[in-house]
């Protein structure tokens, strides 16, 4: 079963196509990284999926009902660009009317589970606008988590944490999907994103350009030797008549992707008067990968 | 995981939301400062009218003088009496009928002017969910909008009619502060508690309306109030002839047959806005 299954959504307001024939699949107890530019239709296809904004056509169906089911609606939690809470507030007040929103019984219990959870028990007696960015999104986490959620929307979650609040957010999430839940998360900060992900769609100009799982992702990302050498425009111009793909990244490390054994490239190099000073291996991430995927969407138009 | 959701009946769903609105209700100091705001009021009304009264002002340029009339009794400030031989007991105009086109200070400076006032409470409500960013809490988890403007509906009935309430409070205070009689004459007990009764039902025929200004203007509060105002301002004539001082039970049905068509009626075009318009 999916908990979400978008067919062909668009979405245009006024002249602006936002999203442009979306096709989304997430499957259930899957942690779902929605990657995408600014600008890209990511926040729309999520307010949609929320019924916050209506789609101008296509459909959109959680665990296989429509998504303007209440019933379905009524299990999801979500926290979108920021914590929908009341400023003047206290924390504890706000996370009181959203378990009444959401009809829990020992609310109170209930709340501070959810406070303990993204540790923040501490600050239930603050006013909302007293806290700190970090802190407000750790108040929203716990929002979203509020009454057991089988679906979770998440926007730019990551927003303002810091290291400690980015690992809380890792373990609640992993926590989650244990249970069953179905977790959506969009993000920009990939390289926190890679840690939990289990499946990932890219999105451009409002179409998913990439949906996979992370197995995929991690197959699909080449390995590569990297290394810095003495003459480093001698040695490209070497490698690049031996090799087929070799390029030189933003810190200067010359890499080449051919299949090829570290100690052969070295050899190479050496046989023709060139000394390594450094050499490794490694693997592109999800970032890279998404660059990539992204300068060829750009050539592609 | 069971691919089963517990079903939300428009019972639980209602109930829920009437407990989040309430309890938003009571939290808020918006409403707290307009219910001190209410009883504050009639007390300075009271003194300062009782105050002015007989201080007489000149036109500088016709030489005109003009006599400043104060509060005869504490009851001018709640209403007047809609029956004309009744009026001209109490030194009103026989011939215009029912006093709701007296334009003197003690006829515009009364209780009624609250019904403007109610339009701020609805509108700094509504607008707080918007604003907050509430809303994307709120309609995430309810797909029926119906749920919304039914339950705003009724928890700023309460609070509105709290608002008429404590005017009455703050009415009661000012006279014994401003030291002026409690003689009612062409009406009685009853009818005044009738009459107040009345102008508590008569804020369900106008909390609607603000309520559908209001979700027209989502968080954009200037825009809610502006146009509660002026669609308010068509209605407000009606209140002095719907709400005397010698109300009855007549009166207290009509205002209610009134908010209930207005709740519906208003309330369909506001769920109808919600469901068709952006959310964010």
């Amino acid at each position: 079963m999916n908990a979400i299954e978008i067919r062909n959504l668009s979405k245009s307001f006024g002249p602006k196509q936002a999203v442009n024939g979306l096709d989304m699949t997430v499957p259930e107890g899957a942690i779902y990284g929605f990657i995408g530019e600014n600008g890209s239709g990511k926040s729309t296809t999520e307010k949609i999926i929320c019924g916050l904004i209506r789609e101008s056509g296509g459909t959109v169906k959680l665990y296989g009902k429509p998504h303007t089911d209440g019933d379905v609606r009524a299990s999801i939690g979500v926290l979108i660009e920021a914590p929908g809470c009341f400023p003047g507030l206290s924390v504890w007040n706000n996370m009181m009317i959203q378990a009444a929103n959401l009809r829990i019984e020992n609310a109170e219990k209930e709340v501070i589970k959810v406070l303990k959870t993204v540790r923040m028990e501490g600050a239930a007696g603050n006013k909302y606008k007293n806290c700190s960015l970090g802190m407000k999104q750790r108040i929203g986490i716990a929002m979203a988590l509020l009454g057991n959620p089988r679906l979770l929307i998440l926007d730019e979650p990551i927003n303002g944490l810091d290291a400690d609040g980015m690992r809380i957010m890792r373990e609640v999430l992993t926590d989650v999907t244990k249970s069953g839940a179905t977790v959506v998360i969009s993000s920009h900060v990939l390289g926190e994103l890679e840690k939990i992900a289990t499946h990932y769609g890219i999105i451009r100009g409002g179409r998913m350009i990439a949906e996979m799982t992370a197995e995929e992702l991690e197959a699909s990302c080449r390995t590569f030797v990297s290394l810095q050498a003495k003459d480093m425009r001698a040695a490209k111009a070497i490698l690049t008549s031996r090799f087929s793909h070799v390029e030189e990244d933003e810190a200067g490390y010359l890499r080449v992707y051919d299949e090829v054994k570290t100690e052969e490239v070295v050899k190479y190099l050496y046989d023709r008067g060139i000394v390594v000073t450094e050499v490794g291996t490694d693997k592109i991430g999800l970032e890279e990968y998404y660059i990539d995927l992204m300068k060829g969407a750009r050539k592609n138009g | 995981m069971a691919n089963s959701f517990e079903k939300n009946t428009f019972g639980k769903r209602f109930g829920s939301m009437l407990k989040v609105d309430f309890k938003r209700l009571f939290l808020s100091r918006a409403f707290y400062i307009i219910l001190a705001a209410c009883l504050l009021a009639p007390v300075l009304i009271l003194v300062m009218v009782t105050m002015m009264d007989g201080t007489v002002s000149v036109d500088p340029q016709t030489g005109k003088e003009t006599v400043m009339e104060g509060f005869d009794h504490v009851w001018q400030i709640i209403g007047t009496v809609s029956d004309p031989n009744a009026n001209a007991a109490m030194g009103g105009d026989a011939a215009s009928g029912a006093a709701a086109m007296d334009m003197s200070i003690t006829s515009m400076c009364n209780i009624n002017m609250l019904y403007f006032a109610i339009a701020a409470l609805v509108c700094i409500f509504v607008a707080d969910d918007f604003r907050s960013g509430y809303q994307k809490n709120l309609f995430t988890v309810r797909a029926k909008k119906t749920d919304y403007v039914a339950s705003k509906t009724v928890v700023l009935t309460f609070g509105a009619a709290m608002m008429i309430l404590a005017f009455f409070v703050g009415s009661l205070v000012g006279g014994a502060v401003a030291g002026l009689p409690y003689t009612m004459e062409g009406f009685n007990t009853l009818n005044l508690l009738m009459c107040i009764l009345a102008k508590m039902v008569l804020v369900s025929v106008f909390v609607p309306i603000y309520l559908v200004m209001s979700v027209v203007a989502k968080q954009k509060l200037w825009l809610s109030i502006l146009l509660s105002m002026m669609v308010g301002m068509f209605l407000f004539m009606m209140i002095p002839m719907l709400t005397p001082l010698n109300a009855t039970l007549i009166h207290v049905l009509l205002c209610a047959v009134g908010g209930v068509g207005f709740g519906f009626g208003l309330g369909a075009i506001g769920n109808l806005v919600l469901k068709k318009t952006s959310l964010v």
